[in-house]
């Protein structure tokens, strides 16, 4: 970039050129470069020496920065490598298990903790590793609540209506992938006798809230049940945690099951 | 420009003159073209230091004629998070050059002992006797 001006010598001109490539530079996150300081001590130098100790000090807050990341991404790695050791430890554990009210329990406890797991692991691989999009989360979560409680010959689809991205931070991702993990579970384990149906998860929002719909085309709640007095801990947790969200939980009974969560 | 002559007791380090004046205010004044890296902040830090006789002193520094400080010496300077024996701090500067170097360390570095720049000798002097 070449300036020029009446009251500028070519030598002059020469120079504050280059001061602008170093800033360039530096706006690259580049600090390897440095103006010269010719040693006249006029004003160009005065600017040089303060581009130079400019990018000295924003090297020094980049690579402060860079490390405080890292260290973070190491965080929800190492979070969620403790996690999935416990979810191991969980599994080998159930092997010696015959009861099936013992390995349901086993079962459900592994994947809430594989719940909040997804979250650590989807924050480390994110850009600013402090907020994941929860489509994506959404879908690797059903599929991995899928593949642990589905039956052999079950046909169970996921319809996700999730029009654009929302990104949410690990203080409303933990409760909300818990409660995604267990409506989707509950569904998984009764809305379908036949082991055939459809769960729908959509997300949306509107004036300052968010709704998280999650609704299956199954049987339904028994007849005579009372969320109040019936409730089991997975519908427990969904309360609880909606409560953590500051949010407000409608369950609707016809036509299947759904969950409406506004927060 | 007022210059500063130091005195044949003066010590010569590479980039500073540093003496205990009969005011009781030390100075310490550049070389032309001073390129001031930690090395040479440190050595000028002890030569001031030894001149320590059980009471703390005001600092006169003369930067007119310096070219450049490294990132390194602007935090040694700064006295943060180190023992020091001076009272406060004035900084002599003339040129832009030196007047840009003053102004970031003490926008940047903000030294903990009472800092101003002067452009006048016997001003920096006034303002230091405070801190005698």
């Amino acid at each position: 970039m070449i300036l020029s001006g009446d009251n500028i010598s070519p030598e002059n001109s020469e120079r504050i050129s280059t001061i602008l490539d170093v800033i360039m530079s530096y706006a690259r996150l580049d600090f390897s470069r440095k103006t010269f300081i010719s040693g006249n001590g006029d004003s160009i130098d005065a600017l040089c020496a303060g581009v130079n100790m400019l990018g000295e000090e924003l090297e020094s807050s980049t690579l402060s920065l860079r490390e405080k990341e890292q260290l973070l991404k190491e965080i929800h790695h190492r979070v969620k490598n403790n996690l999935q050791i416990v979810s191991s430890l969980l599994n080998l554990q159930s092997e010696n298990i015959k009861d099936p009210a013992y390995l349901n329990m086993i079962v459900a406890s592994r994947n809430r903790i594989n719940s909040m797991a997804l979250v650590h692991e989807m924050l480390y691989a994110s850009r600013d590793l402090t907020k994941i999009e929860i489509g994506e989360y959404i879908k690797r979560l059903s599929n991995n609540i899928y593949l642990s409680l589905s039956k052999p010959d079950a046909s169970i689809h996921f319809v996700y209506n999730i029009e654009k991205s929302y990104y949410f931070e690990i203080d409303k991702m933990i409760p909300l992938g818990l409660i995604i993990n267990e409506v989707i579970t509950n569904s998984m384990k009764y809305a379908f006798p036949d082991n055939k149906g459809s769960i729908g998860i959509g997300i949306s929002d509107s004036d300052g809230t968010t709704t998280l719909l999650i609704s299956d085309s199954g049987v339904g709640f028994p007849k005579g049940f009372n969320l109040e007095k019936d409730s089991n801990l997975g519908l427990q947790l969904i309360k609880m945690l909606t409560e953590q969200l500051s949010g407000k939980l409608n369950i609707n009974f016809e036509g299947g099951t759904s969950y409406n969560i506004a927060f | 420009m007022e210059t500063i002559t130091p005195p044949p007791y003066a010590t010569e380090t590479g980039n500073f003159f540093t003496w205990m004046g009969t005011d009781g205010i030390c100075r310490t004044i550049t070389k032309p073209a001073a390129e001031i890296d930690l090395e040479s902040a440190v050595e000028n830090s002890n030569i001031v230091t030894a001149l320590y006789k059980n009471k703390k002193f005001p600092l006169l520094v003369d930067s007119r004629n310096i070219r450049s400080m490294t990132k390194e010496a602007r935090r040694h300077f700064s006295t943060n998070g180190r023992d020091t024996k001076i009272t406060s701090m004035a900084i002599l500067v003339k040129s832009p050059l030196s007047r840009v170097i003053g102004n970031f360390f003490m926008g940047i570095n903000k030294p903990q002992v009472p800092t101003r720049l002067f452009d006048s000798e016997s001003e920096a002097a006034q303002w230091l006797k405070q801190y005698l």
